[in-house]
Order: C-alpha cells, then structure tokens, then sequence
C-alpha cells in the first residue's frame, strides 16, 4: 500500500482537476467539494509519506512499473520522494487544502458569475507545484512546470483590468525561462544520454567539469530564476500578485516561488553536486551578491508602498533572496537554513496573504489608511498578522526565527559578511513595517474604551476565511517548535556528504 | 569556419533564439511579442531535433530479429520530448494571444506605451 502512496499525491488534484472542470460544466457549485476531495487524498499521501521517509528513506515509483525491474534500467517516468522533497510536498498539499476552503467565500464575492473554472485551475496549478516537487525526470520537471504556469497565468487574468497586462508580462517572463531551463535540458541530455535524475548524479562526477555541462548548469539556474522572480528578474511578480484577484494570490504568492527554489535546490544538491559547484569559481560570489542585492531591493520597494498587497509582494521578494543565498553558501547550516526556510516561508507568505485577504474583504481596500482602527474592526485577524510579522521579522518560537538562525550562522561561517547585514537589515525593515501598520490601524484612531469616544463596532472576517488564517498563523509556531525533530530527522539527511566549509 | 558549416543547424538554432529573445524583450507591441515567444520555441525544437539527428539513419522501428544498430538509427526521444514541448508552445501562444485579445479590448491598442498611459489615467 505504501508503495502507492506517491501517485496519489499528485492523481489527487489532477483527477479533481478534469472532474471539476466537467462538473462546473453541470452545476457552478460542484466544483468546489470536488477539489477540496482530491487535495485531502493528496495531503493526507504526503503526510503520510513525511513519516514513511524519515524511517525507511527514500521511496521511488516508476509509473507505468518501467524501470522497476532490473533489465529495464530507469527507462520511464521515476517519480521520488526523499529527504529533500519530502516537507516540500507536504506544505505545498497542505497549504493548498487550507487556502481552498479559506477561498471559497472570497471567489463569490470577488468573481461573482465567473468563478465556473476556478477550482478546476487551482486543482489544476497545485498539480503543476506537485509534480515539479515530486517528479525525478528533468524533462517531465519541465512539463509540470509548464502546466502550472498556464493556469497560474489564468488565475492571475481573472483579475480583469491591470490583470490582464500583468499576467502578459508574467507569461513573457514565465515562457523565457521554462525555455532556458528546456535548453539547459538539452545540454545535459547532450553529455549524459538520460533524462532521469538518478542516472545523471550517477553520470555526471566521470564527465568532469566540462563547457557543455556548465552551459547547462546555468541555464536551468537561469530559467528557475526566472520563476521564482530572483533579483535581476523580478519585475513581473509585484503586478502580477497585486492585481490577480485575492483568491489567486493567496496561493500563487507562497507556493509558486517556492517551488521555483527547490527545483533550484534539486538541480545544485542532485543533479549536479556541491562539490561541482564549489569548483566553478566564481559563479558562487556573484550569486551570493545577488541574493544580497534581492534582499535589500525586496526590503526597500516594501518599505515605499502604501498598499498592503504589494507590500506583502514586495517581502516575498527579498525572501527569496534569503533561499537563493542560503543554498548558494553551500555549507551545512547554509543548505539547512535554505531548504528548511522553502517549507518555512510557504507557511509565512500564506499566513500573511491569508490575513491580508481577510482585511480586504472586509475593508475592500488595501491602502495603508484605510486601515484606521483596523485592530478593533477586526482583533483576531489583526492577531493572526501580527504572530506572521513576528514570524517574517524572526521572533522565537515562530519558524521564521529559526531559518534566518541558521541562514545567519551559514553566512558567518563562510565569512559572507554582506548577506548577514542583508539578513538584519530585512527583519529590521519587516519590523518598522509591523510597527507603522501597529501605529496606523491602533493608534490614530480615539480609542474606544475611553469614555465619550465613539465605539468601533466589530467586523470580523467570515469564519470560513478566519479559521484557516488563525490555523496558519499557529501553524507558524508549532512549526518553529517541531525545528529540531524536522531537522535531525529530515533535513540533515537531505544533505550531500561534499559541502563547502 | 569548417565546423560552423558542418553544423549550420546549431548556427540557425542560435539565430532564431536570438530574434525570440530580442522581440519578446525589446518589442512594444504585444503581437510582436507572442511572435517573439514562438520563434524562440521553435528555436529549441529546432535544437532537440538537431541533437537527435544523425545522417542517412533510419526510423527506429523494431522489424524482424536482431539487435538493433544504434549508430544507424535516429535518436527517437529528442522526437517525442519535442512533441510535448510543441504542445507546451501552442498552449503558451493561445493564452497569450487570448490575454493580448481581452488587452486590446480594453484599451484598443496593442502598443506596451499606450496601454501603460491608458492604465495611469
């Protein structure tokens, strides 16, 4: 039975994806049931396989039962859970479930008439990040790309308006580097004959350190960069996640780039080896520099916007910066930090674009003054953002303390000095963000409970979008608790044996 | 010199991408653009095919008994990988062009700069 149990992490959304979309075709409200059915059969495979790994390691499935056996030779599709992809899967099924119920309400009254297809699509782009997370083919990595840029495209275009220019750039943008990592693809099939990841690693060591192989490398590097909105091409993302409409944003923000960055991670740890990239000099310094350069940039522009929206855009830009740099310092509390803080910063960024949905439900707008008393129109809200402030700045027990530790601790090591300040200076500006929100939405209002100022009635959130914000943010805490088992079990195991000092 | 002739391919693959790449960046008009995309597409498909190739090699059909000789045989997976990317590319180009469609009717222009004026308004 075990042995199934990573088909159906990604069979879950795809079936309730094609049903969903022929039920919409029936009845409008069928879809949504459909597609919540299908993302707890898949989180509930993920979860499941979290345990199977930390006990027995890796799990493998060749679809189709080619390559099982041993005169076939991996020849097919291998799909892989391991150490590294492990968490991912879980977070990504996870969060998904949680923002499905969380949309429900919100796509009613934000695309009243047209949500027919948007659970089909969700199902759908949760089936891309899945499969980009769970597949152990670089060529079928690409078509799992492909498939959830498509719908995320989509989804941002039912935003309407400035939607519709948004999602054009981000489909350019998207296009180029699916395409760059599909000719970086080619260079490698070019050296090593295989698609399968497996057999590359094995391959790659005996080839050495040739052109065609670096070429390769940083093309892929470019591609995912490209997807995850990394420093130089970043431009699409802020437009894009402001103007799609809530719904989509709140899963499009914290699960696409993520993903991004462990197709990154997957092709440095697996693919190609630390020990390869230790001995192409260079390259390491400048994409160190650039994480830094992506984090103060983030941390900036999110300091000078008055909308919350892009605001909370702008913080999903410098962290990734932090996952970029945290990998590329190639030690072990580097890697740690990185690969912990992909699972970590999903759960923040969902946390925060969960509560930011819920403000804008209810005040329709998302300018910072609008938010006037905010903290008594809406308290557990405003509760739940401030717990996913503390975790983004990096206040303990919160998960968000415990990535940026051992992200700071990697930098140090390898004397990266101008990542730690990087670092610092980002939970600063997250930190004057909180407290110029704080200052807005508590204090330039008479406060009520003084006699003779006027009563602000509340106006909380629906229940249906409260709960699973509320979830989310105590998620964030349980998660920094359980750090050390996830870590020693899990993340440490992850790691190859070849790392940077 | 030599070499560049004897795989003129790989120079037209370079090419195309080249002109992909320029129009998708530098281009205002959004057509162009979508063009752009899939001129750079059909670079890559161009490139996979290419790697594949081999001269005076046949189809790799199984006929009869015996081992097939891979020498004589063209590359049958760059084919079939290619297949999917070219329905990745059709997919891509409609949503594109459907996207630059519902843009013109808001602000009946294809043009980047006025429809950015148009979005300031």
């Amino acid at each position: 039975m075990t042995e199934q149990l990573p088909i159906v992490i990604i069979l879950g959304p795809l079936l309730a994806a094609t049903v969903a979309a022929f039920a919409a075709w029936i009845h409008p409200k069928a879809s949504h049931p459909l597609v919540v059915t299908g993302l707890v059969a898949s989180f509930a495979a993920a979860l499941k396989l979290v345990f199977v790994v930390a006990e027995k390691g890796a799990q493998k499935y060749w679809l189709g039962g080619w390559g099982a056996k041993p005169e076939h030779g991996v020849v097919g599709i291998q799909i892989t859970v391991d150490h590294l992809n492990t968490l991912l899967l879980a977070a990504v099924s996870g969060i998904a479930l949680l923002t499905a119920l969380y949309a429900k309400r919100l796509v009613n009254t934000e695309l009243p008439g047209r949500q027919r297809y948007f659970y089909a699509l969700f199902a759908l782009l949760i089936t891309g990040l899945l499969g980009i997370g769970i597949t152990g083919d670089i060529f079928n990595l690409y078509v799992f790309m492909e498939i959830a840029a498509l719908s995320s495209y989509a989804l941002i275009a039912y935003g309407k308006g400035r939607a519709y220019m948004a999602a054009f750039n981000y489909l350019i943008m998207g296009t180029m580097g699916a395409c760059l990592y599909l000719l970086g693809v080619g260079f490698v099939f070019i050296k090593t004959g295989t698609l399968n990841i497996d057999n590359i690693s094995a391959a790659l060591p005996a080839l050495g350190q040739g052109q065609a192989l670096f070429v390769g490398f940083v093309l892929i590097l470019l591609g995912a960069w490209a997807k995850m909105a990394f420093f130089p091409f970043h431009g699409w993302l802020p437009n894009a996640y402001t103007h799609a409409p809530t719904a989509s944003a709140v899963v499009l923000a914290p699960l696409a780039t993520k993903v991004a960055v462990y197709t990154m991670l997957r092709v440095m740890v697996t693919v190609y080896s630390i020990d390869y990239i230790l001995h192409s000099p260079g390259i390491q310094s400048v994409v160190l520099g650039l994480s830094s350069i992506a984090i103060v940039v983030g941390s900036f522009f999110s300091l000078t916007q008055t909308n919350l929206k892009m605001i909370a855009c702008y913080v999903v830009l410098s962290e990734i910066g932090y996952m970029v740099g945290g990998a590329w310092l190639a030690n072990e509390p580097g890697l740690t930090g990185a690969v912990y803080h992909v699972v970590a910063d999903a759960a923040m960024t969902s946390a925060l674009f969960m509560a930011v949905g819920c403000i804008v439900y209810r005040l329709g707008q998302a300018q910072l003054d609008d938010l006037r008393g905010v903290f008594f129109k809406m308290p557990v809200t405003m509760a739940a953002f401030v717990v996913t402030m503390a975790a983004l700045i990096g206040v303990p027990p919160t998960c968000g303390f415990f990535s940026k530790w051992y992200l700071i601790q990697g930098a140090a090591q390898s004397g990266v000095w101008h990542f730690v300040a990087a670092l610092l200076l980002s939970s600063l500006v997250k930190a004057i963000i909180l407290f110029r929100i704080v200052e807005i939405g508590y204090n330039r209002v008479p406060h009520p409970s003084v006699d003779g100022n006027p009563a602000i009635p509340r106006n909380e959130a629906p229940l249906s979008m409260l709960i699973p914000t509320v979830a989310m943010a105590l998620g964030l805490i349980a998660l920094g608790l359980a750090t050390s088992p996830l870590v020693n079990t899990i993340i440490a195991k992850a790691l190859p044996a070849t790392l940077a000092p | 010199m030599e070499n560049l002739i004897a795989n003129f391919n790989y120079v037209i693959v370079v090419i195309l991408m080249m002109i992909g790449l320029w129009a998708m960046l530098a281009q205002k008009n959004l057509i162009k653009k979508c063009i752009g995309m899939a001129i750079f597409q059909t670079g890559i498909i161009l490139f996979f095919i290419s790697i594949g190739a081999k001269r005076l090699a046949k189809v790799p059909i199984l006929s009869g008994d015996g081992v097939p000789v891979v020498d004589k045989i063209a590359n049958p997976l760059t084919q079939i990988l290619m297949l999917t990317a070219i329905v990745v590319g059709v997919a891509t180009l409609g949503m594109g062009l459907a996207l630059a469609q519902k843009i013109f009717r808001q602000h009946a222009s294809f043009d980047e700069d006025d429809i950015l004026k148009n979005q300031r308004k």
